[in-house]
């Protein structure tokens, strides 16, 4: 090769070196939900009644206020997942994969598992969503797109679920946005729940993973029994204005009952003035520690 | 003919699979073409939904959609069942495909009924020997016996053509010999929406139209004046959920087609019993009471779920769902 | 002969030239700068943070809008010697002592509860005020002053991440990326309101990150980790949001409360 081609092919080769890559992050691994945050609703579970800063409408009140618990045993809801909002906030680890397409090498799809539920496939690959006749499931139908190395996501085709595991319901005609972000080991997820049934303004709330190298999620598989004998047919429910228990929570923790009602007023900072000088009951199950 | 069919699926997450197939034809703005699976399909926006097999043994549907559609319809149908047959490649050389032969109604309402003769007509029973009545013009229409009843009732009666030519009176019946590669089954749900409605099982698609007993989207209506009740209706989507198998984590599996809205699954179906339930519950309890109609309907028993099902005008409001409820429990027998 | 040389290699050079012109981080990549002046923090910033934010109290709703029990605190992995500082802590005499503001230092200023107001003091200082416990935090890409050193807010460095690991050119626009604050040297304070504390030694990072909705909303997320072997068993990490505002509307300076 003569010197001339060799300059050529080297400043050549230093400017496809030098192209930067297109801004994305590797999301794929295994994540463990850290219960930093509100770990006693998140991990035993929400107290009947707590609609603690949640923008509730009365509808969803009453929704929640009428729920019975013993519906999860009825065979249709017994091995129900939690739907694509809610699992980040449940008990349940993550395992994150990708696809990458042979041709071009990019990412066009993330998968993301939690224990206990089933797959659910983000799109990059710039697939259009179902049209409104297809069927809805407990994932959704997601696609996604970069802002810089955050993963927006959009969310349609969710079934109806729930925003909080006591009987705060999310309806079906909501939509669902998230924002991945990730900082090194840690996976952050803000999601934004948007319901024209029963919310009053958007409900946001960030959760977040931490990387996990010795992880392993294991099947899980549900099996639906006769829990109870009941009459066929029955529902379980509590007719309005007989729930007996929703002061509990408020009597147990020394919380307002008013406060735990909800409602949008509830987010924000200006209710803080009818906090001031209230402190909190311990209860004896609640503690501290790792 | 201009081909205004649209035919469109798209891949879902999860369990369910959907390939994605679309090609231009020229679309019509209310009708819609949705495969379900294998060879079953939902046509929406003529009425009720119309749930179609088709295939190599030709066309059966379920409903026939509003009168005023017929035409529509059945061109839409004829459009399927081509590009079934040449599997959307254009060109290719295949035999006409079978037309329509059997039609089946879920149950009496004008948008489920009301392109019965067209549709018949354009339609075809095989047979010959010494079967009788003109058995080859037209398809066969089957349905419970309450409905051939209840259109005979009509003032005036509904036009021969449009009559069942097959009914049954019993549990059940199934068609009495594969359609398109799987048995088809009718079932019976007596005093449900209303009193003749049957729901028809695809047993190798497991495909389940579920006609008016299942209508998310809206509370359920209970046609008193046509033999339906609330209790009827609730145990009609009990059985439902007794006939569907999910496929993993309680979704998918057993695909139920209803009345109107989309492809849904027994979850689907669950949520809409529990509403169902509750509701009759709550205004069994009221009754119980002894709250008037009027003071029912000032409790709002129905708040939590009327942004989701209720309706303050229409075909069907929230005020008329409460009180066909209260009159089903309230009227003697 | 030079002139056949040119001819030759013309056509590889002038690829070559086209895709150095559309790759604009290579230039810095290589370390051969374009011309101008140095470009300061505030010039590079790849977001936006400036502005007034409301926290939206959707999360931790009693540690964070009233003063929880003393106890109570199972989201903090702590230590031994933590947890007996903590099941010990008396609002009375915290208050009596003077000390209504340890819940408001750099550990635990963010999840208090109220409004955000990020200015740029200087090129290279950015200042975010917070409303409840009227607290200043300066974060400084910078030389971090060491008056700041054992105060409430500490002694913070502040370096913008780029999204794709790198940063605009001269005359370019960021591809967006977050703001990363590492925190020492803090007088030891409270993580939340009921005395559950962290030391001197306690390395507080932070990132603050920007989203938009489809319908434009800007949130703000700031995660915070805590790692402080003395207190904490194990990093602790909390993500906390804030929603953009048009103006001060709601800005409420009150001062720090235990109760």
């Amino acid at each position: 090769m003569t010197r001339s081609k060799r300059a050529g092919f080297a400043a050549l080769g230093l400017a496809l070196i030098a192209v930067p890559a297109i801004a994305q992050v590797d999301f794929s691994g295994e994540w463990a939900p850290r219960f930093y945050e509100d770990q006693m609703e998140r991990v035993p579970g929400p107290e009947l009644g707590d609609y603690l800063g949640m923008p509730i409408n009365p509808a969803a009140r009453m929704r929640a206020d009428t729920w019975s618990a013993s519906m999860m045993t009825l065979p249709e809801w017994q091995c129900r997942p939690h739907s694509a909002d809610y699992i980040w906030r449940g008990p349940s680890n993550l395992r994150i994969s990708k696809e990458v397409d042979p041709v071009t090498r990019e990412v066009t799809a993330f998968h993301a598992e939690w224990l206990r539920s089933v797959d659910r496939a983000i799109y990059l690959d710039g697939r259009p969503h179902p049209p409104a006749e297809a069927p809805y499931t407990w994932a959704g139908f997601t696609t996604a797109k970069w802002d810089g190395d955050v993963l927006t996501t959009t969310v349609t085709h969710l079934k109806e679920g729930y925003m909080r595991r006591n009987g705060v319901a999310r309806s079906e005609k909501a939509t669902l946005a998230e924002h991945w972000i990730r900082h090194g080991n840690w996976l952050t997820v803000m999601t934004v729940v948007t319901d024209p049934v029963y919310l009053t303004e958007p409900f946001v709330r960030t959760t977040d993973y931490e990387l996990d190298l010795h992880q392993q999620i294991p099947p899980y598989p549900c099996e639906v029994v006769r829990e109870i004998e009941r009459g066929k047919g029955t529902v379980p429910t509590i007719l309005p204005g007989k729930n007996p228990f929703l002061n509990e929570f408020a009597d147990r923790y020394g919380v307002p009952f008013e406060a735990t009602r909800g409602g949008a007023e509830t987010m924000y900072p200006e209710y803080r003035k009818k906090m001031k000088g209230v402190i909190g009951k311990r209860p004896p199950q609640v503690g501290g520690g790792a | 003919m201009k081909k205004f069919l649209m035919f469109t699926t798209v891949a879902v997450a999860g369990a369910i699979g959907w390939a994605t197939l679309s090609f231009a034809q020229t679309p019509t703005p209310q009708l819609k073409v949705f495969p379900v699976r294998r060879n079953v399909y939902v046509l929406s926006g003529a009425g009720g939904n119309i749930t179609l097999s088709v295939g190599p043994d030709g066309i059966l549907m379920v409903d026939t959609g509003l009168a005023n559609m017929s035409d529509k319809v059945i061109a839409a149908v004829n459009d399927l069942a081509e590009t079934v047959a040449t599997k959307g490649l254009s060109g290719e050389n295949v035999a006409p495909p079978h037309p329509i032969r059997f039609i089946i109604n879920t149950h009496v309402h004008p948008d489920h009924i009301g392109g019965n003769a067209k549709l018949a007509l354009s339609g075809k029973t095989f047979t010959g020997g010494n079967v009788s009545r003109n058995l080859n013009e037209g398809a066969q229409i089957y349905a419970h016996e309450n409905v051939l009843n209840a259109m005979a009732a009509m003032k005036p009666p509904a036009p021969f053509e449009a009559q069942p030519t097959d009914t049954y009176h019993t549990e059940y019946m199934n068609l009495s010999h594969f359609f398109n590669g799987e048995g088809v089954q009718i079932f019976f749900m007596p005093a449900a929406h209303t009193d003749g409605d049957s729901m028809v099982f695809f047993r190798g698609s497991d495909v389940l139209a579920t006609g008016d007993i299942f209508t998310p989207g809206r509370y359920p209506i209970v046609d008193l004046a046509h033999g339906g009740s609330i209790n009827g209706l609730i145990e009609a989507l009990n059985r439902i959920l007794e006939i569907a198998v999910p496929e993993f984590r309680l979704e998918g599996g057993t695909y139920i087609v209803p009345g109107h809205g989309r492809v849904t699954d027994s979850a689907d179906v669950a949520y809409y019993r529990d509403m169902t339930t509750i509701i009759r519950d709550r205004i069994q309890d009221a009754i119980k009471r002894g709250l008037t109609l009027d003071q029912i309907k000032a409790a709002k028993l129905t708040m939590d779920y009327d942004g989701i099902y209720g309706a303050t005008s229409g075909i069907w409001t929230t005020d008329q769902f409460i009180e066909a409820v209260y009159k089903s429990l309230t009227q003697k027998n | 002969m030079k002139l056949e040389i040119f001819r030759r290699t013309a056509p590889v050079v002038a690829i070559a030239a086209v895709l150095m012109l559309a790759a604009p981080g290579r230039v810095a990549a290589q370390g051969r700068g374009g011309g101008g002046p140095p470009r300061n923090a505030k010039d590079v910033a790849p977001i936006d943070l400036t502005g007034y934010w409301v926290a939206l109290i959707t999360e931790d709703w009693r540690y964070r809008m009233m003063t929880p029990a003393p106890g109570d605190f199972p989201n903090v992995p702590v230590t031994a010697e933590a947890r007996k500082i903590a099941l010990a802590w008396d609002p009375a005499k915290d208050e009596a002592a003077g000390n209504q503001c340890l819940p408001y230092g750099a550990g635990g200023i963010t999840r208090m509860t109220g409004r955000l107001h990020i200015t740029w003091q200087d090129d290279t200082t950015l200042k975010v005020e917070a409303d409840t416990g009227t607290q200043t935090r300066l974060f400084h890409f910078g030389a971090v002053p060491a008056s700041e050193e054992g105060t409430l807010q500490g002694a913070a460095k502040a370096n913008w991440e780029f999204a794709g690991g790198r940063g605009p050119q001269a005359g370019e626009t960021a591809r967006g990326g977050d703001l990363n604050v590492v925190i020492t040297k803090a007088k030891p304070a409270y993580l939340q309101r009921n005395g559950v504390p962290y030391s001197a030694n306690a390395v507080i990072t932070e990132h603050y990150d920007l989203v938009k909705e489809a319908d434009g909303v800007q949130y703000l997320i700031v995660t915070t980790l805590i790692e402080d072997p003395m207190y904490l068993a194990r990093p602790w990490q909390r993500s906390t949001h804030f929603r953009k505002q048009a103006d001060a509307a709601g800005w409420d300076p009150t001062p720090c409360a235990l109760r």
